[in-house]
């Protein structure tokens, strides 16, 4: 049995790689065809953050909707994943270390930490967002894409964005839009509260409508309802992406007793204060938190534009950053193009708020970060070399 | 001795494209060419009013030049009017409405007129007003052709008004490093105009006296006062502005568009039996356009103190001047003509792009996020190039397909030559893609913290490369021969079409700077004519001309002609 055997040969055949690279090719123009539909973030991830891509015909055409049945292709993850196979056993069978090769092999090693990199990025990297309003402190990073229903006992606001305080506040307890949507019409036990909450029903992406009649509900408003999002493009007017938000009708419980029906919407920025036994809590359905060690204060948010335009010239945020855990206390100028990197997360400036009283920064913990940078040099070094020889080759040849 | 002639036309013929003498400027008693070379802020950018008229012009009108009766009013007299006389201006025809159920709200007996006056849309304002406001609460993607010609009318009118009263572009220059462009205060002008120092509002205000009374020398004594100021206070930027002016008037992309066309012919003659004197000609005639060519880019990069490529107009016009300076060198080499054929006719044809693409001023500021001339130079310009030798890759698998099939010119070395040609520009084309394609993931690491976003742009970078890729891998591993090469390279064409303007069309992601809707129209007719002719790369050998008839050798062949070539 020697090394040759037929499934190796088979891997490290280049009709395999050719097959792949087609493959791969229509993925990605299928994949590009179907954000029109389905938006940028869905289509990562059901194309080419998955194993086997489902692909609906119908999203495909110009302002087409989804036929309801879909077709498999090989997704993102298994196409990487044999070109990875593909290249290894190339390199096993056929290359051998040379002088003359070597360009080659750069090259593939380069492309091989490129597919890695995606790799660890697709598996591994977080992004959430940080907004401060100038003047105040913030000390965690929101998830867009997540939601979480927080109570409280503190006084403290668990949704106001400009809490003073550097940890998460004792006494929050929060549970995950996941849960929440599995439990939906069963009760949720708070072992640290006098009450549990029952989840009667939750709407993942919802809107909110107003009735015309009071309903038997506490809230900011017993004249709002929250009904499933209808009719909603998934671009906005701006032509943003637009984010499903959700809300929920809960009832609080002690025992069999109901204490109340709350409508919470990830809409509210503010929390609803709920009296139970004389004391106050505070819950919010509120775009899940992650509490960071150590907290940001936002000095000064610039907006530059072109003279007599609109059009943005530079956005920048002068942070102080505090880490007492570290003894970090400095000033950072966050702008366009000069992130800030600290504690494995980069603090990108991504947005402002209304009037320019506060920015909106992205923050993006991506262990595989620095992969592409290595890659690139390998395969440019790689190629040019490779290709270089060659071409020298050629010239001297045709110029005899 | 027909060589001679021949020769002697081509120069001719060249000396006759680069000499001919520039539109002529704005002759009669105003010294308007001298008012037009003064230095204005507009759009964030300190600009003559030559290229204010011109691009206003452009946008409003999709023309050069209005046609009035039987009279034709160019760019710098007209903002004149605009702005010194606006009501003569209002009764021009201006406004180019393409909608026809906009065009409906202005017909008049009947009659829809091409192009709409001022006077004519005023009584409407009110109802454009209400119609673009809801427009605008539609997202783009989603809006009907009404809605998106009623964003643009209301738009258009804005950019109208702004002019006629002055507000745009600012006409009062900084004098102290403290100040900034500011528009001209009319009050404060005509004030400041009766005392005895004077200042540049009043300069503008007597120029305006002077040009509605008719006064000329009143007008040209104005300018040429105010210009002398200037040349104390920023002699740089009204520099600038002369310059501008001059590569305004000379078109150099037009003139070098046109050279390309010559050196097409020159190369064909060669091939249809000509000398070898044809060839090089065609070749010296090319890198004279070329060297045209280099120095309007030359020109834009230092008006604007930024690398080539700024957005889609001067992509295209980098795309062109990229992939001539590549053919000049395959024709260096290959001394077959092909070089020049190829090359010129991207070049040719991406100019022609160009022209089409230029909407409002081609050298607009950068948003915040594209303000870095680090990135632009290496990820915007190493992407460039890879679409140009793509490009080249294609043209020069559309000549073997067409050599082959339709003449009898395809020889064995022929054959051989062309895929040399096809598989070395191959191999520069992922060199250039994939670093520029990386390149920019690393850009967009450092700028929104993502390498890669897979948004339609770099999707469509990422499928230039693997389809580069995958021409060489095909070859390497022998699943295809020289023709498989040509007809595959032809793919990239499609690919790369693609990724430079249909990803542009989607309207998602952060890169869709641009929408367009007539280019749809042109790109999927670019895709049917590449598919046409892969179609006829796959057809069976019996059919090519070249191959059907292997008999005979065929005239003016490919053999490499023994003397020494320019360029």
């Amino acid at each position: 049995m020697t090394l040759r055997a037929w499934p190796l040969k088979l891997l490290a055949s280049l009709r395999l790689t050719v097959t792949l690279f087609a493959l791969l090719m229509i993925l990605i123009f299928v994949g590009t065809l179907a954000q029109v539909e389905l938006g940028i973030w869905h289509t990562v991830n059901d194309y080419f953050r998955s194993p086997v891509a489902w692909i609906d015909p119908g999203v495909l055409l110009p302002a087409g909707r989804p036929l309801g049945w879909a077709v498999p292709f090989p997704g993102g993850f298994a196409l990487g994943a044999l070109l990875l196979v593909n290249l290894a056993a190339a390199h096993a069978v056929r290359f051998k270390l040379s002088w003359k090769r070597s360009g080659m092999i750069l090259v593939h090693a380069g492309v091989m930490l490129l597919l890695v990199g995606e790799l660890v990025t697709a598996t591994t990297a977080r992004e959430g967002q940080m907004a401060i309003d100038e003047g105040s402190w913030s000390n965690y990073v929101y998830d867009l894409r997540a939601t979480e229903l927080a109570i409280s006992a503190s006084p403290d606001d668990p949704a106001s964005p400009t809490s003073t305080a550097t940890t998460a506040p004792s006494g929050e307890i929060v549970i995950p839009d996941t849960q929440l949507a599995a439990s939906a019409g069963r009760t949720i036990p708070l072992p640290d509260l006098p009450f549990a909450v029952e989840v009667q029903q939750w709407i993942a992406d919802s809107q909110l409508i107003q009735t015309a009649t009071a309903q038997d509900l506490h809230g900011p408003s017993s004249m709002v309802a929250a009904i499933p999002a209808q009719g909603q493009s998934t671009f906005t007017a701006q032509g943003q992406e637009r984010l499903a938000l959700p809300s929920a009708y809960i009832s609080l419980k002690r025992g069999q007793e109901s204490l109340g029906r709350y409508l919470v919407s990830a809409y509210w920025e503010n929390s609803q204060p709920v009296q139970v036994d004389g004391k106050t809590y505070q819950i919010a359905l509120r775009l899940e938190r992650h509490y960071k060690p150590y907290r940001i204060h936002l000095i000064d948010f610039k907006h530059d534009k072109f003279v007599g335009t609109d059009v943005p010239r530079n956005f920048s945020s002068l942070i102080r950053l505090e880490d007492l855990q570290n003894g970090e206390d400095r000033q950072v100028l966050i702008k366009m193009n000069h992130p800030l990197r600290y504690r494995g997360e980069t603090f990108y400036q991504a947005a402002y708020k209304p009037g320019d009283t506060g920015t909106i920064l992205q923050v993006v913990r991506n262990p595989g970060w620095l992969l592409p940078y290595a890659s690139c040099a390998m395969v440019g070094l790689g190629m040019a070399g490779h290709f270089g020889i060659r071409l020298a080759g050629s010239l001297r040849k045709e110029v005899r | 001795m027909k060589d001679r002639a021949l020769l002697l036309l081509a120069a001719a013929g060249l000396v006759a494209i680069l000499c001919w003498p520039s539109a002529p400027g704005e002759t009669g008693p105003f010294d308007l060419e001298a008012w037009a070379s003064l230095p204005v802020s507009a759009d964030g950018r300190v600009k003559p009013l030559d290229t204010v008229a011109r691009t206003n012009l452009l946008l409003l009108s999709n023309r050069q030049q209005l046609r009035l009766g039987d009279k034709s009013l160019s760019a710098v007299p007209w903002l004149a009017e605009v702005m010194f006389a606006p009501e003569r201006a209002e009764e021009y025809n201006v406004f180019r409405v393409q909608d026809p159920g906009i065009l409906e709200m202005f017909s008049r007996d009947g009659s829809q007129p091409q192009r709409l006056r001022l006077k004519d849309i005023l009584p409407l304002g009110q109802q454009i007003f209400d119609q673009a406001r809801l427009a605008e609460q539609v997202p783009a993607g989603e809006r009907s052709l009404y809605q998106r010609g009623m964003l643009e009318l209301f738009s258009h009118l804005q950019r109208y008004i702004q002019l006629s009263r002055l507000e745009q572009p600012y006409l009062i220059p900084p004098l102290t490093p403290q100040e900034e462009w500011r528009p001209l205060d009319f009050m404060a002008a005509m004030s400041q105009a009766q005392s005895a120092s004077p200042s540049v509002p009043a300069f503008y205000f007597r120029m305006r006296e002077a040009y509605r009374q008719s006064q000329p020398a009143a007008f040209n004594q104005a300018v040429a006062e105010y210009r002398q100021i200037l040349s104390t206070v920023m002699p740089r930027q009204l520099w600038k502005a002369g310059v501008e002016v001059g590569f305004n008037r000379y078109e150099p992309f037009y003139r070098s568009m046109l050279v390309y066309g010559l050196a097409i012919g020159l190369a064909i003659l060669f091939w249809l039996g000509g000398s070898w004197q044809a060839r090089q000609a065609g070749a010296w005639v090319m890198l004279a356009g070329w060297l045209v060519h280099t120095m309007g880019l030359a020109t834009r990069v230092a008006l604007q103190g930024r690398p080539p490529v700024t957005n889609l107009y001067s992509s295209a016009v980098f795309v062109g001047w990229a992939c001539v300076g590549l053919g000049l060198f395959l024709e260096k080499y290959f001394r077959n003509g092909l070089g020049i054929v190829t090359s010129a006719t991207v070049g040719f044809l991406s100019l022609l792009v160009a022209h089409h693409l230029a909407e409002g001023d081609t050298m607009q500021m950068m948003q915040a996020v594209l303000d870095t001339n680090f990135w632009l130079a290496t990820h915007v310009v190493a992407i460039t190039i890879g679409y140009s030798a793509t490009f080249l890759a294609g043209f020069l698998g559309i000549t073997y397909i067409v050599q082959g099939f339709f003449t009898r010119r395809l020889t064995r070395a022929h054959s051989q030559n062309l895929a040399r040609m096809i598989y070395g520009v191959v191999c520069f084309a992922l060199l250039f893609s994939f670093v520029g394609t990386v390149l920019g993931g690393i850009w967009a690491d450092q700028s929104w913290g993502r390498f890669w976003g897979w948004d339609p742009k770099e999707n469509g970078a990422a499928l230039i490369v693997l389809m580069n890729a995958l021409v060489l891998h095909a070859r390497w591993g022998g699943l295809i021969q020289e023709r498989g090469l040509a007809t595959l390279a032809v793919c990239g064409n499609i690919v790369t079409a693609w990724s430079w303007f249909g990803t542009n069309m989607l309207g998602v992601g952060l890169h869709s700077y641009g929408f367009m809707d007539s280019a749809a129209l042109w790109l999927a007719l670019f895709v049917a004519s590449q598919l046409l002719v892969m179609a006829i790369g796959t057809l069976p050998l019996d059919h090519w001309r070249s191959f059907a008839a292997k008999a005979a050798p065929t005239p003016g062949s490919d053999a490499t002609p023994q003397v020494p070539t320019p360029a």
